[in-house]
């Protein structure tokens, strides 16, 4: 279905995807990364509307950026707006499937069925203007699926969409995969992706730090030093507790030796230990951050995992 | 089948999402000004000679109001698209990036035709006896040639500059179409304006002009002036889509 081989992206001296190799049979992903990762540059080039600097992309076995026909078998959800303001849902959706070839009969029919399968029937008729985010949100959805694309990419679905349209909108993307198409689905929220799938591609500086499913991933991550971060007027005064034990790899004191950062590979070393060290010196500390509730540090542990630091 | 229709279907999306109150406002305009600026001038003068009225009705709608109305519909046809967040839409789409020009191409020259003949319509109704079926039918041609051709231009220009669209649009015009036009050189003969001017005087019958102000009306026979500006349309399309088909434009997404 996908298919990079050494693929790089470069803004002129800026690296936005980085000597990417990775081959995705039918199925459903979810590609996850902070802000900035290259998660849309990616995207970009998976639809042809960017041509890889080096290597090759092939989408169902043809380079999209040569041959736009394989579009066809593509539906895409971008992370940006729709800003036809005086123009109905209706209207747009018909006119982005009459934009495929497809015949004019075929696309009333087509866009009337995706805007019912996203529950905007009542509403399809009314200037797109007059929507909510979550409206537009779920219209934009169904110009992705409504010429009944192979893969369905989403890029960050999720945004604008209150409780109850996140619902809905699992529940569509779980029909989706079920029904043994393919899905691609970006975001930067870990528990999004995981509703939807358990196959993830992690992306992190342009560059594809791990894939697979969530266990394999921890498994990576178990071997990965992870960085606590140690907040308080009293955080220095712990270092000749770390500096005696064997599970730390490096400290480093920031913040005007208000914040000790401790890199280690087995947290719950600290964990069982740190509250008697507190509580025996008599030490004021007003935080302790871990690296998985901060999801770039997460990916830095990740980056250092990837460029072999960590062995 | 769909080479013909799609364009069409994109025409009439783009006229359906065309009729703000802004832009009619704005064509309407386009038709008013030049019929005003030609009811004044009956008033304030009394001339029937018909060349002084023809070289001004000429200026007025064939180039000023066209070239006015291309600049607003034809010009933005990428940047519009890229400011607007949608152009991501369009290029996924398999027909989407020659086709949405091309229809794009065709609405602004239909915006821009009906204002210009309309002006040229009722400006025909303020010119009293100076007005001829001889002298309608040259401006409804030079409005629609002029339309065709730097509708071409203006498209080629806003795909190449998308970022400073109007301002390269305007520099070239007042540069090449209003300044090289009359300079009596090779390079006044590749501009739309000289072409059109040569066609006015020759179908309007003007000898005297011609032979007084060659560099300004051109000598060359109107089939000369036609294929001329022919090429240039179909070079400017050309040119246009191979360039929109192979161009990285923005698509204003971050991650």
């Amino acid at each position: 279905m996908i298919e990079l081989t050494n693929t790089t992206k470069m803004y002129g001296n800026v690296v936005g995807v980085n000597d990417i190799t990775l081959s995705l049979p039918s199925g459903a992903y979810g590609l996850i990364g902070p802000n900035g990762s290259g998660k849309t540059t990616l995207i970009n080039l998976l639809i042809g509307q960017l041509r890889p600097t080096l290597g090759t992309v092939r989408m169902f076995g043809v380079a999209p950026s040569r041959d736009r026909r394989v579009l066809r078998r593509i539906g895409l959800c971008p992370a940006t707006d729709v800003l036809y303001p005086n123009v109905s849902a209706w209207e747009w959706v018909q006119y982005q499937v009459r934009l495929h070839g497809i015949a004019r009969s075929a696309c009333r029919r087509l866009a009337e069925s995706a805007l019912e399968t996203v529950g905007m029937t009542d509403v399809m008729r009314r200037p797109m203007g007059t929507y909510s985010l979550g409206m537009r949100q779920r219209t934009k959805i169904a110009q992705a699926i409504a010429h009944q694309p192979e893969l369905l990419i989403l890029d960050e679905p999720y945004n604008g969409l209150d409780p109850v349209g996140r619902s809905e909108m699992t529940r569509l993307l779980k029909d989706w995969a079920a029904s043994g198409r393919g899905l691609l689905f970006a975001s930067h929220v870990l528990q999004e992706i995981e509703s939807i799938t358990s196959s993830f591609l992690l992306i992190f500086g342009g560059r594809l730090l791990a894939s697979g499913t969530a266990s394999e991933i921890e498994s990576i991550l178990a071997d990965t030093p992870q960085e606590i971060r140690i907040t308080g007027p009293d955080a220095a005064r712990l270092i000749h507790r770390f500096a005696d034990v064997e599970w730390v790899d490096s400290l480093q004191l920031t913040d005007g030796r208000t914040e000790l950062r401790v890199s280690l590979r087995d947290p719950t070393q600290l964990y069982n230990q740190i509250a008697s060290w507190i509580e025996a010196d008599s030490l004021r500390i007003t935080r302790v951050t871990a690296a998985d509730g901060n999801l770039t540090a997460l990916f830095e542990s990740l980056l250092r995992h990837h460029r072999g630091e960590v062995l | 089948m769909n080479a013909l229709s799609l364009p069409l279907d994109v025409m009439w999306f783009e006229l359906r999402r065309s009729l703000t109150i802004g832009r009619l406002a704005m064509w309407v305009v386009l038709v008013a000004f030049p019929v005003a600026l030609i009811a004044t001038l009956r008033v304030v003068t009394e001339t029937t000679a018909i060349e002084p009225i023809g070289i001004t009705l000429y200026f007025l709608v064939p180039e000023v109001t066209c070239l006015l109305g291309l600049l607003l519909w034809a010009t933005p046809a990428i940047s519009t698209e890229i400011e607007g967040q949608t152009w991501v839409y369009l290029v996924l789409r398999r027909s989407g990036r020659r086709t949405v020009l091309l229809g794009k191409y065709l609405t602004a020259v239909l915006w821009t035709l009906a204002a210009a003949w309309l002006a040229i319509g009722l400006s025909m109704l303020f010119l009293g006896p100076a007005a001829s079926l001889q002298l309608l039918w040259v401006m409804l041609v030079l409005a629609t040639l002029s339309c065709l051709a730097h509708a071409a231009l203006f498209v080629l220009i806003g795909v190449i500059f998308y970022r400073r669209t109007m301002a390269s649009a305007v520099m070239y015009t007042m540069a090449v179409e209003y300044g090289l036009s009359f300079v009596p050189a090779v390079v006044n003969k590749f501009t739309i304006n000289y072409r059109l001017r040569g066609l006015l005087a020759h179908w309007m019958d003007w000898e005297m002009a011609r032979t007084r102000a060659e560099n300004v009306f051109g000598s060359e026979p109107p089939g000369t002036h036609l294929l001329v500006l022919l090429a240039i349309t179909i070079t400017f399309l050309g040119i246009a889509f191979y360039r929109v088909e192979r161009t990285e434009y923005p698509t204003q997404q971050e991650g």
